[in-house]
């Protein structure tokens, strides 16, 4: 006969509950213990690190300052990283362009899970005509190719935005295009997940009770169903920030993604791919693609992390 | 089953690895590498270069232009001149007078008739041909007094005609495309556009598979003379800057065009030959001096004299083009219309300097940026979108920072939009401009330096963007239009070319010649900048 | 069910329409196709106004999308500049199977795109095929040996594939087989293209070039599949009826393989369902790469020419083949799963 290991319980004698653990330290736990996701948040806190801590190490003054008389040199010890085409550091150009794929990253998500949350939980919540409506437009929109969908974005909105002043740098209007264009390509299969979230707990006690109450319907959303959704959301929105820089990565390959001076790893990318330089200079395409792989990986594997500790079912895997 | 399967499969795939490399055939096969795919065959249609370099080899026009610049007689018996008769005195009558042996690919001969054929066809309504200049324009009548002569008549004396008349559109086969127009209206849609079949060339197209290749052999009924190849293969490849190399290194191609400096060394050290090929670009700075758009710093030319001596131009030509090309000297660089000993100005920083305090340009309040009146001088300096350009920007930026001259930096996806479409060069939104700029190559004309071209509401096409009014260099180009005398127009031009350096109102960057790799297996093939393909007949390959 | 299929066939007409209209809509406001035209000699301004009579590029937006939808043989153009209009147009438009000429080539678009989808199929549907071979493999072993050495090995290495950019994945094949060996005297593979023209056209060469790409992009389909076919498998085992079936004795291998693995299928068959019609755009990256004439490509070139013809042409083909297969995957859904009916 099979014993089966069951957690005690506790019984607090004084006050005569049992303490069971509230529902967000048993997903801080089950995070916990999944190896791989430990993995990839030490990973990603390195990542972050590096382009703090750099930022204070290197100016931007110094990311940007070129002499071509030392152009594309190998790694030493003053340029650990080696130089690009104009002779600009490598190292200080990654910290500094680390900054913009993030920022990118997180921004372009920002936009993709406000606007698949707003959409998913209007379709869901008031249901009828707004709810068919939204959802053909959703539809519409997945069947387009993304790819192809963002090609055509950027190209639209190329050159349409002036360069803007950001803490101090001036960035690329390209920087805004490009958030744009992740944003408005992918927040629909969040919408989708959060409608059918917001579809099951809806119908649910304490949402009808609300109702009775009379508290009124965006407080309902906001207070009671989202909250609910949540894991999808935070899931999905880490999911995203790796898709996002991905493919910024890709759209900037092709020429119409974050366009220089201002630097991103993608488009360092786009620079190191002429032939002389993937030949004999491999360190212009080492190091931005290794901080890629490194960020995207980590992001990976805490979002499988985040979405097994969500999922109570994960308990009865050892 | 999967096993055996991918048993199979794998066994299959290691055979071909062994088989295909040896199987090397004794046949004469150049391979080109083309970045873009030529959009139609039918010249009327298409200026783009990809397109135009095939419809060479398939379509011969009166007269080649080779690798000197020189003109060289294909279907005429010789070059139109006033002495042989060809121009009339006053320069409004061309008469082009024909080989008498000239026949299609498919026998039938090719006269005159063809000719006036084809000027009839470039204005027909129902043709969307790409271009009518100069024929709408400039030109009166075309006649065709008999099978081998044919004669155009100009409204007015027109210098430019050896690069204009029947190069860009040569003549078609009437026999061929007459029936469609008449039965459909229009020649769009034509199945010739894709064959060339009948062509006069020295090749026909053997075989079109869209996005992948164009397959050329010889045409055996030529009157050029037969090609010592057995084909001339166009590998259609991505513009992705590292494709073109790798085929090119590995053999998959012979010929690569429009390399970067940096392919080009590489290229070189894999045993590739490396050709300049004059094409009449120049990289050059365009000044603003138009009073309306310009900072006020750029209408002192002594000022523009001082940025230019502060833009160390060797040194950019050295570092980010591996010293595969020089310093340009003039607009005109690389042809023969150059002011004699053209030099361009030295990189004298310190003169710059003080050139400036002699103007008056002095940093007066300590923030590190000279200024006069209370305006400071940042001057805005703006490119597309080419990576090259934006190193530049970076590098010049620096530069004058270290001489007190603020520069801001701007890259346009619509650099090359005119007035009317809110171009940023066009409408003035600038300080120096940087861009490979060319005339009508071959011929040096040019509308960029005229009076009448400046933009504006009611000139929203105007193609002088600095925006550069001088009366005397005005009378120049007009009378240089006119000119068919070789000699003469010479004499105008190195006039021109003169008054625009001593102005610094266009500064020469770069000689942005075309650079070609060729394998060196490939024996005799010239490159010319007119028209690239013109010896393609002479080319051959050593075993 | 059949009352079903026309229900969905009709909601899907004006998302159709909805889409067509949105990227027609882009497609304009993007740019001018005239100022590209001209490659390096740029359109003469009088030329530019001609042709754009002459190609209906100076109607309204709204007027150009309806003479595309519906052709403009019905109407009167003006031909020959004079300001008059007095010629019929010759356009039958979308409804009617004409997708309109292409503004550069002068082909017909769909004649056009035709061309070069039996290339990206093959490229496409090898790929798919080879990557589902493996996804499978990879997926249920990991699944079923949990957290062995084997899983995280795998699952490790399909993570970073995952993560990385599909083009440096292409371009270092390139580089280290055919560039690479070929300088080390090993047996290379191409650079690119489908043929090498001195060898011809043949069934060997053809499959020698797809080697490389197809490796690219299965390199990077498998890591997502794989995944998705361990969870699913995952589920599975550990679900009561799994555990009924060991309790009563039945052995590992067809627990496995005839439980376990047919309801871990299911999901992947939508998963592939509704993938497959994006099949038909491409690999836009690694077609650029390898130079493969497919779709994908022809997309690029053709969006850099902001030619509109072919770009709706393709971009609707696609969609119409969504909605097409979501359908078709709903349906073999209810097939497949007798818990689920549609009314």
């Amino acid at each position: 006969m099979a014993t089966a290991t069951v957690k005690p319980v506790r019984l607090n004698l004084v006050e005569g509950e049992a303490q069971a653990q509230s529902p967000t330290q048993r997903v801080i736990k089950r995070f916990v213990r999944h190896r791989a996701a430990m993995f990839g948040l030490v990973v990603l806190i390195g990542v972050l690190a590096y382009i703090i801590v750099g930022s204070f190490i290197f100016t931007e003054a110094q990311a940007n300052y070129n002499d071509t008389s030392i152009r594309l040199q190998a790694p030493s010890a003053e340029h650990p990283f080696g130089t690009d085409r104009i002779g600009r550091d490598i190292l200080a150009r990654t910290i500094y362009g680390g900054q913009i794929s993030l920022m990118i990253g997180f921004l372009a998500v920002v936009v993709e899970v406000g606007l698949g949350t707003a959409v998913g939980a209007i379709a869901g919540y008031y249901g009828g005509w707004i709810d068919a409506i939204l959802m053909r437009i959703t539809e519409a929109m997945l069947s387009i190719p993304s790819l192809l969908l963002l090609l055509v974005m950027a190209k639209f909105f190329a050159g349409k935005f002036a360069p803007i002043p950001f803490f101090g740098r001036t960035l690329s209007g390209s920087v805004i295009i490009i958030i744009l264009i992740l944003g408005l390509t992918s927040w629909m299969s969040l919408a989708r997940i959060v409608r059918s979230n917001v579809l099951s707990i809806k119908e649910t006690e304490f949402v009808l009770a609300a109702k009775a109450l009379g508290v009124p319907n965006w407080r309902i959303i906001i207070n009671h169903i989202l909250p609910n959704t949540l894991a999808s959301i935070i899931v999905s929105l880490t999911l995203g920030v790796a898709t996002a820089i991905l493919t910024e990565a890709y759209v900037s390959f092709l020429g119409l993604g974050v366009q220089s001076p201002t630097a991103s790893w993608g488009n360092m990318l786009t620079e190191a791919q002429e032939f002389t330089v993937i030949k004999n200079a491999p360190w212009y395409w080492f190091f931005p693609s290794l901080l890629i792989l490194l960020t995207v990986l980590s992001i990976n594997f805490v979002g499988d992390g985040l979405r097994d500790a969500f999922d109570p079912r994960s308990d009865n895997k050892v | 089953m999967k096993r055996r399967l991918l048993l199979v499969l794998t066994l299959m795939l290691a055979l071909s690895l062994v088989v295909a490399p040896t199987l090397a055939q004794d046949r004469k096969v150049v391979t080109v590498s083309y970045t873009q795919e030529p959009l139609t065959l039918n010249p009327l249609y298409v200026t783009q270069w990809f397109a135009t370099n095939v419809i060479d080899m398939l379509l011969t026009p009166p007269w080649f232009i080779d690798d000197k610049q020189q003109a060289v007689p294909v279907q005429v018996t010789e070059i139109p001149s006033v002495e042989n008769g060809g121009i009339s005195e006053d320069g409004t009558v061309i008469t082009l007078k024909l080989r008498d042996d000239l026949k299609w690919s498919d026998g039938e001969p090719l006269t005159s008739a063809d000719y006036v054929f084809t000027y009839e066809m470039i204005m027909a309504d129902g043709n969307t041909v790409s271009s009518r200049d100069p024929w709408e324009t400039k030109v009166a009548s075309v006649t065709a007094p008999d099978a081998t002569t044919v004669v155009i008549t100009f409204n007015e004396s027109f210098a430019p005609w050896l690069t204009a008349l029947f190069t860009a559109s040569p003549a078609m086969p009437e026999h061929t495309l007459r029936p469609i127009f008449d039965a459909e209206g229009t020649l769009d849609a034509a199945e010739w556009n894709k064959t060339v079949n009948p062509g006069s060339g020295s090749f026909i197209l053997n075989e079109w598979e869209t996005g992948s290749f164009l397959s050329l052999v010889p045409n055996e009924n030529s009157f050029a003379g037969t090609p010592k190849l057995n084909e001339v293969f166009f590998r259609i490849l991505a513009d992705d800057g590292t494709s073109q190399n790798a085929a090119l290194t590995t053999g998959d191609a012979d010929i690569g065009v429009f390399l970067t400096a940096g392919d080009a060394v590489e290229l070189e050290g894999a045993g590739l030959v490396i050709s300049q090929v004059a094409s009449g670009y120049n990289e050059g700075w365009y000044l603003n001096v138009n009073p309306d758009t310009a900072h006020p710093a750029m209408l002192d030319v002594n000022v523009r004299k001082a940025l230019v001596m502060a833009f160390n131009r060797q040194q950019i030509v050295d570092d980010l083009l591996f010293g595969k090309t020089r310093v340009a000297t003039s607009y005109w660089d690389g042809s023969q219309y150059v002011r004699p000993d053209a030099k361009p100005y030295d990189y004298n920083p310190e003169e710059a300097a003080a050139m400036l305090d002699a103007a008056g340009w002095v940093d007066s309040n300590g923030d590190g940026t000279r200024d006069k009146d209370g305006t400071e001088l940042v001057l805005r300096f703006i490119a597309s979108q080419r990576q090259i350009r934006k190193d530049v920007q970076a590098v010049v930026q620096q530069a004058f920072a270290e001489i007190g001259v603020g520069v801001e930096t701007s890259n346009y996806d619509n650099f090359f939009d005119t007035y009317g479409e809110g171009g940023p060069m066009s409408t003035g939104q600038y300080d120096i401009g940087e861009y490979s700029g060319s005339s009508q190559f071959p011929d040096p004309n040019t509308a960029d330096f005229l009076c009448s071209e400046i933009p504006s509401d009611e000139n929203p096409e105007g193609a002088n963007w600095i925006g550069y009014c001088n009366e005397e260099l005005d009378a120049l180009f007009q009378e240089q239009l006119k000119t068919t005398d070789p000699a003469a127009r010479v004499a105008l031009f190195q006039q021109i070319d003169q008054i625009i350096f001593d102005e610094a109102v266009w500064v020469g960057v770069w000689y942005d010649a075309d650079l070609w790799a060729t394998n060196a297996r490939v024996i005799d093939a010239k490159y010319s900048g007119a028209d690239p393909f013109w010896n393609a007949v002479n080319w051959d390959v050593s075993s | 069910m059949g009352r079903y299929i026309i229900r969905r066939l009709l909601q899907a007409i004006p998302l159709v329409l909805f889409v067509s209209l949105t990227i027609f809509t882009l497609l304009q406001a993007t740019g001018d196709p005239l100022a590209t035209m001209g490659g390096r000699s740029p359109t003469k301004s009088e030329d530019k106004a001609r042709l754009r009579r002459q190609l209906g590029l100076d109607k309204p937006l709204l007027e150009q999308y309806l003479y595309w939808l519906i052709g403009n043989d019905w109407a009167k153009f003006d031909r020959d500049g004079d300001g008059i209009a007095e010629a019929p147009g010759t356009r039958y438009g979308v409804l009617r199977g004409d997708f309109g000429t292409s503004i550069v080539t002068k082909r017909p678009a769909m004649e056009i795109i035709v061309d070069r989808l039996p290339n990206t199929l093959l490229l496409m549907v090898t790929a798919e095929i080879i990557t589902l071979f493996f996804a499978l493999i990879i997926g249920v072993i990991s699944a079923v040996k949990q957290y062995s050495i084997f899983d995280n090995v795998l699952s490790g290495f399909s993570f970073i594939t995952f993560s990385m950019p599909i083009f440096l994945v292409g371009f270092g094949l390139l580089y280290i087989f055919a560039v690479k060996f070929r300088e080390w005297g090993l047996p290379y593979l191409p650079t690119g293209g489908i043929f090498d023209p001195q060898e011809g056209r043949s069934v060997s060469q053809l499959a020698l070039h797809m080697i490389l790409p197809v490796a690219t992009i299965t390199i990077i389909s498998v890591a997502g599949y794989s995944r998705y076919v361990r969870s699913n498998m995952l589920e599975v085992i550990n679900s009561d009826y799994i555990r009924t079936a060991r309790a009563k004795g039945l052995t590992e291998r067809s627990i496995l393989y005839r439980h376990a693995f047919k309801n871990a299928a299911l999901p992947l068959a939508t998963l592939i369902g509704l993938d497959l019609p994006f099949l038909l755009g491409g690999a836009v990256v690694t077609e650029r790469i390898f130079a493969w004439p497919g779709t994908g490509r022809l997309f690029l070139d053709h969006l850099e020419l902001l030619d509109y013809s072919v770009l709706m042409g393709l971009l609707m083909l696609i969609t119409v083949a969504v909605v097409i297969f979501q359908l078709l995957t709903d349906l073999m859904y209810t097939w497949l799963d007798p818990r689920i009916r549609y009314s």
